[in-house]
């Protein structure tokens, strides 16, 4: 009854979704509509193939935090990367780092692999089980207290719990 | 110019300095990996600063959702994209350039 | 101000070719991969500029196209066509 139920609220939300995107796609002018409502429907119907829906619980404060988290490191990692490339003597000390996470299998860790991507002096290289393998721009930075937070945030937007590494 | 205009000029230009920036790490950095980092963070930057500029020029809220869902797109690309170069770079052994060897 | 989104997609554009130019000199293939990166930021910011610049609406959708497709061929690029040309560097790194 319950995973029903999650299904339906998935088909809704994911239609909205979709609708939302063909009317930025189509300037929303009204005689796409028709049109638009099979594409629609035929984007949700393949989304719930695709990715069928998990209870997932996205806590709202938990998203604007992350969110706010994700803008904000993106802009440090951006501006550092720059100050690297454009002062005289680039001075970069790069390594590879292996750090365990703590969160569960799951989306959380692909979330967690990418955004480190855009977060400041890392690249994700490899994901194995739970280890992320990063590469670091200044390989005497505090990387594990970076990821950590980044953990953190994940784990409270995504509704997860952090395991011991 | 008004305020709006004055504030879309200056993140224009901020988003082309970043984009420059990340082509000077490009010609400067000493391998793939570093490479990427320029090319991740700078240039995502430098589009996130020119469509916050755009967006302030345009009065059409369709036209904005569009810029930002662009903004979106490139942002997951380049981090997934930027992944799985670096990966296969490190699976083919391609090993980190490390400071004291020669560029 | 559509003088002035002009003059930076130039310069962008500029940035793109000498990028471009780097990238295409390697060393490695995983190098030359970057271009794809490249069309996905550079390349969108681009026409993204020229589309406010000439206020041609249809540039916004090419610019679409472009992210999409910089992250469908970045991604079959690094996962399929590169699989034959292994590195010329084949060290043991662990």
């Amino acid at each position: 009854m319950t995973i029903s139920l999650a299904g339906v609220r998935a088909t809704l939300w994911r239609s909205a979704l979709f609708a939302g995107l063909w009317w930025a796609l189509t300037n929303g002018r009204a005689d796409s509509w028709g049109v638009g409502g099979v594409s629609i429907l035929a984007a949700a119907i393949l989304s719930l193939r695709l990715l069928p829906p998990v209870p997932t619980t996205i806590s709202r404060i938990g998203l604007l935090r992350f969110l706010g988290f994700f803008f904000i490191q993106s802009l440090r990692g951006g501006a550092q990367v720059a100050w690297f490339a454009l002062r005289p003597r680039m001075g970069l000390r790069p390594g590879i780092q292996e750090i365990p996470l703590r969160l569960p299998e799951g989306i959380g860790r692909v979330l967690l692999t990418n955004t480190q991507s855009l977060l400041p002096g890392t690249l994700s290289v490899e994901l194995r089980g739970n280890r992320l393998c990063l590469h670091v721009l200044d390989i005497e930075a505090p990387t594990e207290a970076g990821v950590r937070h980044a953990e953190t945030r994940v784990a409270h937007m995504l509704g997860l719990q952090l395991e011991q590494p | 110019m008004t305020m709006t205009e004055i504030a879309s000029f200056i993140l224009l230009l901020t988003g082309a300095v970043f984009f420059f920036a990340g082509t000077v790490g490009l010609l400067r950095f000493p391998d793939v990996y570093t490479r990427l980092h320029a090319l991740a963070k700078a240039d995502n930057l430098g589009l996130g600063f020119i469509v916050l500029g755009l967006l302030l020029q345009t009065s059409s809220p369709a036209t904005a959702l569009k810029l930002i869902l662009i903004w979106l797109l490139a942002l997951a690309a380049s981090a997934t994209v930027g992944f799985l170069i670096a990966r296969r770079a490190r699976q083919n052994g391609i090993v980190p350039w490390q400071s004291g060897d020669r560029p | 101000m559509s003088n002035l989104t002009l003059i930076l997609s130039v310069f962008l554009l500029a940035n793109l070719l000498v990028a471009l130019l780097r990238v295409a000199r390697g060393p490695t293939p995983a190098d030359r991969l970057l271009a794809a990166l490249l069309f996905g930021t550079t390349g969108v910011a681009i026409l993204l500029l020229l589309a406010f610049a000439t206020a041609s609406a249809a540039l916004l959708d090419a610019a679409l196209v472009f992210a999409l497709l910089a992250a469908i061929s970045g991604a079959a690029f690094a996962q399929r066509a590169w699989r034959e040309e292994q590195a010329e560097a084949m060290h043991d790194d662990d």
